[in-house]
């Protein structure tokens, strides 16, 4: 859905959710403070039966947000009962890194969901606000466009199977010069040591710094496992963040990995859901020569 | 708040017999600190390179210091399934566990699902980013596992 300004959300937005809740149908909205707030107040009294949930904390790391779609209907879906939402990931404050795993989920969003879900989801982007780059990748990820009053198919939509190519799209290449170490089996330890030293030397906290060293063991274990018995890690950080790469040369099949809150009976697959869970971002790429995730911790 | 467990008997040095021999048995451990409050160590059950685990007296417990990781996991999750044929619970002393991945507190889960309503495992002392990461994870509400909400001390 395309819209321009506040008004033109609430003119979308606000008939969406009254149809719901004129339907009994659970209602959760994902999005900015200041645009819950304005819903807020042209639901009036209505505004209690929806659900909100502010998408700059809840979706901070847009790979969390999928989790909470599949918690939503898991719990309002019962005996197939309609449900609906409204997720606003997008906005134009997310940095570069950030935007691309937004636009990654917003595609892998086609995937996750059950064709069969009885479930609607309006994903608002602000055209006045975001880059035309943005709103023609939306076009991509969507097979659906709401722009004025008119709804059509995207013609520029990947379809369902090429939903999770940007899965296999390199990321931008680490600085040359940083920090980088060769590690096997039998240095898990000395990963964790170089890690804490560099997020050290960097400036993050005590706490911050252990949720960091946290998710980069889980990820060096996983190339110890899964990816030729070790990889490369490289560490360096921008403006904002600590960045923490694991590169190796296995390949990952299920895009989904690190997204589906694990059982407390299944065995393995918790490593990048706690990632996704310590860091504030996640990228995980999987390319012909290998796979590679970046660990982002904000300074 | 401080968790007492078990008696301590002091003789007419003042000093306790079990800290008498604490002291000298603490000297290898991976970490020179005292374990909680009410804890007294006896004997170590298991020792690697990176980790000791030491009967505690005079509760059926064992406290831990130092690396629990996949290097070690298998042979934590074996030492504590030894531990639970006493049907009573096992009170698990954690508070200098440096460091413990998802696989070593998986050889919690392991042998807290080994465990019934009489030989449960309880974690004393759980370092806090553990006690997230074990929520996060979604092993938080396990049947065999109490988390004590005692302070590290």
């Amino acid at each position: 859905m395309l819209y321009r300004g506040t008004a033109n959300f609430l003119h979308h937005a606000v008939p969406f959710i009254r149809d719901g809740l004129d339907a009994g149908e659970p209602v959760l909205v994902l999005t900015a403070v200041s645009r819950i707030d304005a819903l807020r107040a042209e639901l009036r009294g209505d505004a209690g039966q929806v659900q909100f949930a502010d998408m700059a904390q809840a979706g901070s790391n847009p790979a969390r947000i999928i989790p909470l779609w599949q918690e939503f209907i898991d719990r309002g879906s019962k005996d197939g009962r309609p449900v609906r939402g409204i997720g606003e990931p997008i906005w134009p404050e997310r940095s570069p890194a950030e935007l691309a795993e937004c636009q990654w989920h917003e595609s892998l969003l086609n995937l996750a969901i059950d064709p069969a879900t009885p479930i609607w989801l309006l994903c608002p982007y602000d055209a006045s606000a975001l880059e035309a780059g943005v709103v023609a990748e939306a076009h991509r990820s969507h097979p659906l466009v709401t722009e004025g009053d008119h709804r059509r198919e995207s013609g520029a939509f990947r379809g369902l199977g090429g939903s999770a190519e940007p899965f296999s799209v390199p990321l931008p290449a680490a600085p040359l010069g940083c920090r980088s170490l060769a590690f096997g089996p039998a240095d898990l330890a000395t990963v964790r040591a170089t890690v804490a030293a560099f997020a050290a030397q960097a400036g993050l906290k005590a706490e911050r710094k252990d949720e960091l060293i946290a998710a980069a063991h889980e990820v060096a274990c996983n190339s110890v496992q899964h990816g030729g018995g070790g990889g490369e890690l490289r560490l360096w950080r921008d403006h904002r963040s600590v960045i923490c790469e694991f590169s190796d040369h296995g390949r990952v099949d299920d895009p989904m990995i690190g997204r589906r809150r694990p059982s407390a009976r299944s065995a393995g697959g918790r490593g990048l859901w706690l990632a996704n869970h310590m860091c504030d971002l996640v990228q995980i790429r999987t390319l012909p020569q290998g796979t590679v995730v970046r660990l982002h911790k904000r300074l | 708040m401080q968790k007492i467990f078990g008696f301590a008997w002091r003789g007419k040095s003042g000093v306790t017999q079990w800290e008498k021999g604490t002291m000298s048995l603490l000297k290898g451990a991976a970490s020179g600190e005292q374990p909680m409050a009410g804890w007294l160590e006896g004997e170590p059950m298991y020792t690697d390179r990176q980790l000791v685990i030491r009967h505690t007296v005079p509760t059926n417990g064992l406290s831990f210091a130092g690396t629990i990781d996949v290097m070690n996991a298998d042979q934590v999750a074996s030492a504590l399934i030894s531990q639970l044929d006493q049907g009573l619970p096992l009170h698990l002393e954690l508070s200098r566990v440096e460091f413990s991945d998802v696989s070593g507190i998986r050889a919690f889960v392991l042998a807290a699902e080994c465990a019934d309503a009489r030989n449960r495992i309880v974690l004393h002392g759980l370092p806090s980013l553990l006690q997230r990461v074990i929520t996060v994870v979604g092993w938080a509400d396990l049947p065999g596992l109490e988390i004590c909400s005692c302070s590290a001390g």
